[in-house]
């Protein structure tokens, strides 16, 4: 009796020193200093010029600096650079840098500082990231004087105003990143309201106060220091966990990436949260059809596809809270284009009619046949580890409706690519992120089949042409008549089907005020300040 | 004892060779171009695809890549991540201490709960007691641990506000994660340790312990439990690396850092040396245990090291 006891006693002991170590353990409220921001992943490499993930650019805005900033509405404003000129051939860009920018090294963000930034970029020994391609056709740049820096292009290229005010051409030290090596990935020193203090591989960044910062940023409400002493960025993979630790106040803003649309509309209901949700520019989550292989090699099988797809259905369901009904290759935030909303109305009935004519009759099993010939196809579905994408198993069920028999091959992300590259299913679901319509140059141009991101296989020279032209154009007008006439082109060939314009969706706790956000929907947290 | 030491230690040569040629080979058994692949996000050059292609030595022959691998990994040296360009051995030892935390911190949770629920069910048998820790055990055993981990989550976090959800780092930090990751252990421990009681308290060394006038407890812990002890051992051992690989979901879940979050991200992010090293060294971690439950099996033993 008396060892029973003991142990009994041991079992006691455990089960005491959880709930003693718990007391010990409540939860820090919100404090005015900090701010804690759950990110749904760790981003690859804190170095804006390498990174290829949106992560990096959600991170980085706080602590480097370009040379333009675009916010919200599109315009492009001064940010290290007070002034630029365009050449009157349109391949070269005269930047004037502001006389009293420094890196958080002390050294001064000059056109030597900037024309070693874009080296840097296309030199081939470097792995660069999203920024490769937007130096496409860099040239080289020219220090005119101590601020003023000429870059020059091999042939025009309007989109570098955009991508110059984007994350992925943020400036870094270069004297502190020569010195440093591979610590850029991790602590790049930019000339920003934040310094990256500490960083923690698979916990979480810590970004510091540059209380030297003495300019008025373009987005900002006052000159000088951000407002909190420090940031946290925490990576949170799991959804739930990362809903419960903004419920909780454990942090004060969460990524609402990944997150499903009914745990969105139960954190509408909640009085001490709130919702931030911005359109992403770019292409939309779209499915790119490959022309290449059948049956989506034909035209009308293609245009079938697009009228039988309930796309308000997907948005109504998966995605609601989280984005709008999609019309056309670029989202409508990039580019208006309500004729196009109106191309494919879902029309089952149309749909049927268009296969019937192609010679696909109805056959067992409600799947179509033509000469003996089953309709099936193929969709490319990533799979990030929990299954498939609700959105593409909705495409299979709608498709069935048509009597298509569609496939979903589910796959891990290195295999999806390599069949993208080979043109191997009838097309994957993606979306691209870009702040200029010329991303239409990576989905289309015949130059980028087998590599990133033609993955419908489509090689039109026409539309070849005008991608070019867009990008040598200037003229705003001009330009978007050009990139009308090219979504034009791709929505009457039927090459993509668009289903969601999607939503940069952050939850925030209702006393934090300040949260802005840039043309991409990334968050800037330097006017950000912490109520009760 | 030194020669049955040895002996084990022979045996886990053909083991780590086994173990570093699977992962070695990972790179050749998954389809399509490894470089290719690694580098799908980035917009690349032939050129840049062919320095890739030189800098891993894939254009030697297998043999000669594996002996490059085992003689570069004998040196520490498990090549550098394709994401960060920083050196594996550096981005694995960053996190491998958490892990062994937690799993160490679930172990002793899982030992000290199933051994004193198991010794307590054995010696009141089929008493309310017995019925109820084996019930709770039971439970225990079929919870799956990411799903105990979110309720848990959901109770301490976000009802009571008592411990942090995600992160890791202090005490707070750790007790969700052990207790969701070591339940399940402490389910088996308890049932294997009472069933295993059960056994020796029935044995005729016991009786005649007893027929001696022996203490009750001096009985039960000097003569029973050394006994009951020994297949639970076993248990330990497997349970340990159970709990290492568990690790996975479980950081994931309170975004831990560690070792099975590094890994589960290097998977997602096609990072093949760091794939290849972590997954070496969760193997090693297996491999090390197992020796090490063998040696002190035979300690507690000695019919095991004269056989």
């Amino acid at each position: 009796m008396g060892v029973a006891r003991r142990a009994g006693v041991g079992a006691g002991i455990v089960l005491l020193a959880v709930a003693l170590a718990s007391v010990g353990a409540v939860t820090a409220a919100p404090s005015g200093a900090t701010l804690t921001v759950g990110l749904d992943q760790e981003p690859p490499t804190l170095d804006p010029e390498a990174s290829p993930s949106a992560v990096t650019f959600q991170i980085i805005p706080d602590v480097t600096e370009s040379l333009l900033y675009q916010g919200l509405d599109g315009k492009i404003l001064p940010w290290l650079a007070s002034a630029y000129k365009i050449s009157a051939d349109g391949k070269s860009f005269t930047f004037t840098l502001r006389p009293d920018a420094k890196f958080t090294d002390g050294t001064p963000v000059n056109a030597e500082a900037v024309k070693w930034n874009f080296d840097r970029v296309v030199n081939p020994n470097y792995k660069a990231g999203g920024s490769l391609s937007a130096l496409s056709g860099y040239a080289g740049s020219t220090v005119v004087d101590d601020h003023t820096v000429r870059v020059d292009f091999k042939a025009p290229f309007a989109p570098f105003l955009s991508y110059a005010a984007g994350g992925t051409l943020a400036l870094v030290s270069p004297k502190a990143t020569q010195a440093q090596g591979n610590e850029v990935n991790l602590k790049p020193v930019g000339s920003g309201q934040y310094v990256v203090s500490e960083y923690v591989p698979k916990d979480h960044i810590t970004l510091t106060r540059n209380a030297d910062y003495n300019r008025k940023a373009p987005w900002s409400d006052h000159q000088g220091p951000a407002n909190l002493n420090t940031i946290i960025w925490k990576f949170i993979p799991e959804a739930g966990t990362r809903v419960t630790t903004v419920e909780s106040g454990e942090t004060q803003m969460i990524s609402g990436l990944s997150l499903p649309s009914a745990t969105l509309s139960h954190i509408a209901t909640e009085r001490t949260l709130r919702i931030d949700r911005n359109p992403y520019p770019g292409a939309p989550r779209i499915w790119v059809l490959n022309v290449r292989m059948a049956p989506t090699n034909d035209l009308k099988v293609r245009q079938a596809i697009n009228y039988g797809i309930n796309r308000a259905a997907i948005t109504d369901s998966v995605f609601k809270g989280l984005g709008t009904t999609a019309c056309a290759p670029l989202t409508q935030q990039t580019l208006k284009t309500p004729a196009l909303c109106n191309a494919y109305p879902y029309d089952p009935k149309k749909a049927a009619q268009l296969l019937d004519e192609d010679g696909w009759k109805m056959g067992p099993n409600n799947v179509r046949q033509k000469d003996g010939k089953p309709l099936t196809l193929t969709i490319n579905s990533i799979n990030y580890g929990s299954g498939n994408l609700p959105e593409i198993e909705l495409l299979q069920g709608q498709l069935l409706a048509l009597g298509i028999d569609a496939r979903i091959k589910s796959q891990a992300r290195p295999p999806w690519y390599e069949d993208n590259y080979h043109c191997a299913t009838n097309g994957p679901v993606l979306f691209l992120r870009s702040t200029d319509p010329d991303g239409l140059f990576a989905l289309f141009d015949s130059a980028n089949i087998g590599g990133n991101f033609n993955w419908a296989c489509y090689s039109n020279p026409e539309l070849d042409k005008m991608l070019q032209a867009g990008r040598e154009t200037y003229d705003p007008a001009k330009r978007s008549a050009i990139y009308r006439q090219i979504e034009k082109l791709l929505v009457d060939q039927a090459i993509t089907v668009p289903l969601v314009d999607e939503y940069s969706v952050w939850v925030v706790r209702s006393n934090v005020t300040g949260t802005k956000y840039n043309f991409s929907g990334y968050p800037i947290l330097t006017d950000v300040k912490i109520g009760k | 004892m030194i020669r049955y030491i040895s002996a084990r230690l022979l045996a886990t040569v053909p083991v780590v060779f086994g173990v570093t040629i699977a992962v070695f080979s990972m790179l050749y058994l998954i389809p399509g171009d490894p470089v290719k692949m690694m580098l799908s996000e980035f917009q690349t050059s032939p050129e840049q695809i062919a320095r890739m292609r030189a800098q891993l030595h894939l254009n030697d022959p297998f043999f000669v890549q594996y002996g490059r691998f085992v003689w570069n990994g004998l040196h520490g040296n498990l090549g550098t991540s394709i994401r960060d360009n920083r050196p594996v051995t550096q981005e694995i030892f960053e996190v491998f201490p958490q892990t062994v935390q937690l799993a160490v911190a679930a172990l002793v949770l899982a030992s000290a709960l199933g051994l004193a629920l198991g010794i307590l069910a054995a010696l009141r048998q089929n008493s309310w007691l017995d019925i109820g820790s084996m019930m709770v055990a039971t439970l225990g055993i079929s919870m799956p641990s990411f799903w105990l981990a979110l309720i848990l989550i959901l109770i301490f976090s976000l009802h009571f506000e008592l411990l942090p959800a995600a992160g890791g780092g202090d005490l707070p930090h750790l007790i969700m994660p052990a207790v969701a990751l070591g339940l399940g252990a402490a389910a088996i421990i308890a049932r294997l340790t009472r069933s295993s009681m059960l056994d020796i308290l029935r044995t005729e060394f016991v009786t005649t312990a007893r027929a001696k006038g022996l203490r009750g407890r001096t009985v039960v812990l000097r003569h029973a439990l050394h006994n009951a002890l020994i297949p639970t051992i076993t248990i330990f051992g497997l349970q340990f690396a159970t709990l290492l690989t568990g690790t996975v979901f479980i950081e994931t879940v309170f975004g831990r850092p560690g070792l099975g979050r590094l890994v589960v991200e290097a998977i997602l992010n096609k990072d093949f040396p760091l794939v290849q090293g972590s997954v070496l060294i969760f193997a090693l971690a297996y491999v090390v245990v197992n020796l090490v439950v063998d040696i002190v099996y035979a300690v507690v033993d000695p019919r095991i090291r004269y056989q």
